[in-house]
């Protein structure tokens, strides 16, 4: 629960500081006539402070949707990311999960059903011991408990994948136990329906 | 040491096969069981104005007889009796090199016996000096023959993945590791190569869908997908009868065996099993099949029959045993085996009896395959720092590197050649 609480503050802080970052960078990053516009009417009004017209109400609304629209996209990648960096450790050739990995996919199950427009791909991972062939399976059996468990935290089966990548897509190369025990893991993709 | 003097005893009141079932068990190690047979080597004579680019015939042939497991070269600069019969060499390998008016070589290769000098057989080929070493195979294949009353197998093939600007690509050579050409050119992984029957292709794992999927490539033909009805496919053998593919599939999270047709990508499940199922090779005669289940927690070797039926279990030592291959004598299966995170490779009859240790304190030693003639094993191995592929007798001993450089995996050895042979323009026989 702490956890959730603080990976909350996370998460808004992020969105904040992203958000902030798009109001600072909007004139540059996005070169469209309405930002133009948009900033060009924003001059003005500060030059004429009195001189309220329709026109630049109309502006100052379409700047606040774009910048709305951009703080959401903002958001959804803070949420993207956050979900694509959680990744979920598995003891050596197991695939049950550990109350830690429980602990997580509960904050990712909830930021699913939040947010009903995601679809995720959940990978299942192994260390660079042992065959490719049973690496596959291992990391499907692993892919598929991480499966299980957000379906009964409430996410459809149809928003989720599963796929193993065995031994092939380490997230850290070497060959000892630490290295092992960063790549024994599930991660997931997320794509916006 | 109070287990040590147990297993003294253990050992001292049962013989070893008795012990199969247990975990403390005698294991050989790397023992050299098998007689070579001494064979002298003279460089062949050749006439002046040859500009070499290659090794010289002599050289190819002492490679070959070094790696075919079958003999030992006594080489001598020229015909000397008394080192022959010391080293009881019967038959020793010579010939001529002469170059042609339009830049080709003739090569005149000849087996002879020691004791009388007598040209035993010969054979002449007249060829581009790129094709020397193929030509020298065919000849020391038909030495063997000859020799052995087998099939050498000098002019076979390796598929094995080689890692290239970061991506692994599957890549074909001939045995001794010369003449490599590549085979996949993706940006996705490439892995898993296996020869279809008759060497007319291979089949192969690649991930450009996200997903490890099956793909076939007739040998300059162009690739195609396999069993695109099916999510995650890997881990083919293919029957050497029939030419059908076996793999596995994951599905949600379980993994089965299917028996497929190359030709219209129909398949249907092998066996219904409640354990996931992997590694599937067949025996020689494709009559049974060995794969891997997990259904005692971790990976163990378990055969059936081709219709699914009589499994039963047949590794028992350790708690990591798989990927199990046929000898081609179909009396003894190679496969490997994890002890603290070191692969390495073993070979056991066929009821899990008879275990013999091939490598060991030399690295991980993964994926065993077998010569088709049953002689040899090629594996990959770290052994040097990088992953290369290396050759030994299926006894253990003879260990030879044949990849240099970058990261070599995987490797399966191809099928007997069943056309394809350098063909002698002129024969002796």
């Amino acid at each position: 629960m702490k956890n959730l609480v603080k990976l909350a503050l996370i998460s808004s802080a992020a969105c904040l500081m992203l958000v902030a970052c798009a109001k600072k960078n909007q004139p540059q990053t996005d070169p469209t006539a309405e930002a133009g516009a948009a900033a060009t009417e924003a001059v003005d009004a500060n030059a004429a402070e009195s001189q309220v017209n329709a026109d630049s109400l109309a502006a100052e609304q379409a700047r606040l949707d774009a910048e709305r629209l951009e703080a959401e996209r903002a958001r959804l990648e803070a949420l993207i990311n956050q979900i694509m960096s959680e990744d979920v450790y598995f003891d050596f050739d197991r695939s049950e999960l550990t109350e830690k990995a429980k602990e997580l996919l509960a904050q990712v199950g909830e930021l699913l059903i939040k947010e009903q427009r995601f679809t995720i791909t959940i990978e299942g991972h192994t260390d660079a011991r042992g065959t490719e062939d049973y690496n596959f399976t291992l990391g499907a059996k692993r892919a598929m408990k991480v499966k299980e468990f957000l379906s009964a935290y409430g996410i459809e089966d149809a928003r989720m994948e599963s796929v193993s990548y065995g031994k092939e897509a380490p997230k850290v190369e070497g060959s000892t136990e630490e290295a092992y025990s960063q790549n024994r893991r599930a991660n997931f993709r997320v794509n916006i329906k | 040491m109070k287990r040590f003097l147990m297993i003294l005893i253990a050992l001292m009141m049962a013989p070893a096969t008795v012990l199969a079932a247990i975990d403390t068990i005698a294991v050989d190690v790397g023992i050299s069981v098998f007689k070579t047979t001494p064979i002298g080597v003279i460089p062949f004579a050749e006439s002046a104005g040859i500009d070499w680019m290659e090794e010289r015939p002599h050289q190819i042939v002492t490679r070959d007889a070094n790696l075919s497991g079958r003999f030992d070269v006594v080489a001598s600069d020229k015909f000397n009796l008394a080192l022959f019969s010391r080293s009881r060499a019967e038959y020793y390998i010579t010939g001529k090199v002469q170059p042609q008016s339009d830049g080709k070589l003739k090569v005149e290769c000849g087996l002879y016996v020691s004791k009388t000098k007598n040209l035993l057989f010969g054979e002449s080929y007249t060829i581009a000096q790129k094709d020397l070493r193929r030509a020298v195979h065919a000849f020391f294949d038909k030495v063997v023959y000859r020799v052995f009353g087998e099939r050498g197998v000098a002019s076979t093939k390796l598929a094995y993945v080689s890692k290239m600007e970061g991506v692994k690509q599957v890549v074909v050579s001939d045995y001794d590791g010369f003449h490599r050409s590549q085979i996949t050119r993706d940006t996705t992984i490439s892995m898993m190569p296996v020869w279809t029957k008759g060497n007319k292709g291979l089949v192969y794992v690649n991930f450009k869908t996200n997903r490890p999927r099956l793909y076939t490539k007739a040998f300059g033909g162009s690739e195609k997908p396999l069993f695109p009805q099916f999510d995650q496919t890997y881990s083919p053998a293919v029957n050497p009868v029939t030419g059908e593919l076996l793999f596995s599939s994951s599905k949600d999270g379980k993994t089965d065996l299917y028996l497929g047709n190359l030709e219209n990508n129909k398949a249907r499940k092998f066996a219904y099993l409640k354990s996931n199922q992997t590694s599937p090779a067949w025996s020689p005669y494709a009559t049974e099949v060995l794969f891997t289940s997990d259904r005692g927690g971790g990976p163990q070797i378990f055969v059936m029959g081709k219709d699914g039926s009589d499994m039963r279990r047949v590794t028992f030592m350790g708690r990591y045993n798989e990927r199990a291959s046929w000898s081609p004598k179909g009396d003894r299966i190679a496969y490997t085996s994890m002890d603290n995170g070191k692969m390495n490779i073993y070979t056991c009859a066929l009821d899990g009896s008879d275990i013999v240790q091939l490598t060991s304190n030399a690295g991980s030693n993964e994926h065993p395959t077998w010569s088709p003639d049953g002689m040899l094993i090629a594996f990959a191995s770290n052994r040097s720092g990088t992953y290369q592929i290396y050759v030994m007798r299926f006894d253990g001993s003879n260990v030879t590197r044949i990849t240099q450089g970058g990261e070599n995996t995987s490797p399966t050895w191809s099928w007997f050649y069943e056309e394809d042979k350098p063909q002698p323009k002129e024969g002796k026989k």
